[in-house]
């Protein structure tokens, strides 16, 4: 009965699959919206690419005089992510280090649990942290009538990249097979030189990824280096001078957009800023991408 | 042979210090980033505090609704992406054969995730309240959040559907089951727990993002609960931008700890839970 039933049985019918088609088309939804985005974007950029004469690649930034000069914002992300950069690298990667070498996995959940609750503080509450005591104290360490400046909001921007960092490269210097370091410990090299030779030429390609994706977060960091940066729209004068109050692009889409006026150069203006802006976090998370995977692909 | 011996140990133990002295460098930060917050913010939050709307902007009374706004907001975006996140992951999952499509699609992704939050708001107040002409709106600042969360969500769940054991599928498809109905009956309730942690981690980031919502979205006194769709709202986090900016005020640096506080508890309530989650069922995974 049962051969005779299944030889009868019917394919079911070919009917129009619902499922796949909502399925495809919430796939092709998104990649829409990320095509809107950019879109917008790069239309709304135009006119200020298009009129003459306003100084776009200048350092000179007056929308009364319609001089609307990038370069003092884009210097000002570029320094800001750099003093971000020398604080959280080295102290993210030796406290890695320590957290991976211990191999107390307890420890280990323990520590990664606190950074996640620590990446998932606000930035908004960073920047009030900021106000209350960081600019306070650097106005007293420098002697200056005012914190916020381009090293506060460095120091600031250091400590908020620091757990993105911190874990990314501990899971890259943990997924280094352990016998690599039982063997190289067996033949009676210290510890230094076990990460030297060992760990981290196999680890480096993710600790590439892991500090790119923080570049990127850093440069797209707006509300807590608003609060603490001063606002200034000049290159620092001598111009690696950290002490003197600045603008980053970020800062100033912050400040700006809310007033000027939709359709002007001078909102197009900040709308190229934020496209450039865009262009280069969006540079940096895919090559981040590409290291991080490539490093599961060689483990 | 002796002297190279001491410079190798020197070495090793300026390595062990630099190590523990880092340790200890990050141990100070995070207690002195949550030991600021808890401490300043304690002594302004009560229930009082949580339950009475602001006056006098914002230095004093309450946060009410601010905390109100930001709930509203962060959920109704929850309940937008989920149907969007859960198409896209399955399609990723079940319906992808490699094409040229799912390839834009990841890239597509990780640009969404790349994009900083303040070009969302850019492109909010173009998008939607100057070409869509729809003012500052709350519903336009959810829509923008549930973007934001478009990447977490969608890839939380493919994560889940991905670990799905291929049995699963086999046996379903040896059955005479449908892509379709396996779609419905393993992948989905398979990976649900993915579906929900994603979204609560998506939730935890995205009630504390104000950059976004700043433009499009918010109002900051004045504003009770929404009548309509195209209203603003007030947040925490904008709340807080504006009392920081008036931090020599000592009334409202207190009110803004208090919102700070009030926030983080609320993100961490999000993320604990999705950590819960997810720890949950990875011990159920092992056996």
């Amino acid at each position: 009965m049962n051969t005779v039933s299944l030889l009868n049985a019917k394919p079911a019918p070919r009917r129009r699959d619902a499922t796949k088609a909502y399925c495809q088309a919430s796939a092709v939804l998104s990649i829409v919206i990320v095509s809107v985005i950019l879109l917008t974007l790069l239309i709304q950029s135009l006119p200020v690419l298009l009129s003459g004469d306003n100084g776009l690649f200048g350092a000179r930034w007056n929308p009364d005089e319609g001089k609307f000069g990038i370069i003092a914002p884009l210097f000002g992300s570029v320094f800001v992510m750099l003093i971000a950069t020398i604080i959280a690298f080295p102290i993210g990667l030796l406290t890695a280090i320590y957290i991976s070498e211990t191999r107390s996995s307890k420890l280990r959940r323990v520590i990664k649990s606190i950074l996640e609750l620590l990446a998932g503080i606000p930035s908004i509450v960073y920047g009030l942290i900021g106000v209350a005591y960081l600019n306070v104290w650097v106005a007293d360490l420098f002697d200056l009538q005012s914190g916020r400046i381009i090293l506060t909001a460095g120091i600031l921007l250091g400590i908020m990249i620091l757990p993105t960092f911190l874990t990314l490269t501990e899971d890259a210097l943990s997924a280094v097979p352990q016998r690599y370091r039982e063997n190289a410990k067996s033949l009676g090299m210290y510890r230094h030189e076990v990460f030297k030779g060992i760990i981290f030429p196999q680890a480096k390609v993710g600790i590439a990824g892991a500090g790119l994706l923080a570049l990127g977060r850093a440069l797209g960091e707006t509300m807590a280096v608003m609060l603490v940066i001063g606002s200034l729209d000049r290159l620092p004068s001598p111009l690696f001078n950290p002490l003197s109050s600045g603008q980053t692009i970020t800062s100033k889409l912050g400040r700006e957009v809310g007033e000027s006026a939709f359709g002007s150069v001078h909102f197009s203006a900040l709308v190229f800023m934020s496209f450039i802006l865009v262009s280069i976090t969006i540079a940096l998370t895919i090559l981040s991408h590409y290291f991080l995977t490539r490093k599961q692909a060689d483990v | 042979m002796f002297k190279a011996r001491n410079r190798r140990h020197f070495s090793e133990q300026c390595f062990a210090l630099a190590a523990r002295l880092s340790l200890i460098i990050c141990a100070g930060i995070l207690l002195f980033l949550l030991g600021s917050i808890f401490i300043q913010g304690i002594s302004a939050l009560s229930l009082e505090f949580l339950f009475t709307p602001s006056s006098s902007f914002g230095k004093s009374g309450g946060i009410f609704y601010q905390l109100f706004g930001s709930l509203l907001m962060v959920l109704v975006a929850a309940l937008l992406v989920l149907p969007l996140a859960l198409g896209t992951a399955l399609f990723r999952n079940s319906y992808n054969n490699n094409t040229g499509l799912a390839h834009v699609m990841d890239q597509s992704l990780y640009a969404l995730n790349a994009i900083p939050s303040v070009t969302y708001g850019i492109f909010g107040l173009i998008f939607f309240v100057n070409l869509l002409n729809t003012g500052i709106s709350w519903f336009v600042g959810s829509i923008i959040l549930a973007i934001m969360m478009l990447p977490t969500v969608t890839l939380s769940s493919y994560q889940a559907m991905a670990a799905i054991p291929k049995i699963y599928h086999e046996n379903a498809a040896a059955l005479g089951l449908t892509r379709t109905q396996i779609v419905r009956r393993v992948t989905l309730p398979q990976s649900f727990h993915g579906v929900v942690t994603g979204l609560l981690i998506g939730l935890s980031r995205a009630i504390g993002e104000t950059a976004p919502i700043m433009f499009i979205a918010t109002a900051f006194s004045g504003v009770t609960v929404p009548q309509s769709l195209v209203e603003p709202v007030s947040t925490l986090p904008t709340h807080i931008l504006e009392l920081a900016q008036q931090s020599t005020d000592p009334q409202a640096l207190q009110n803004a700890w208090g919102a700070s506080l009030t926030l983080v508890l609320l993100a961490a309530t999000f993320s604990g839970l999705a950590l819960f989650l997810r720890s949950r069922l990875n011990s159920e995974g092992h056996q």
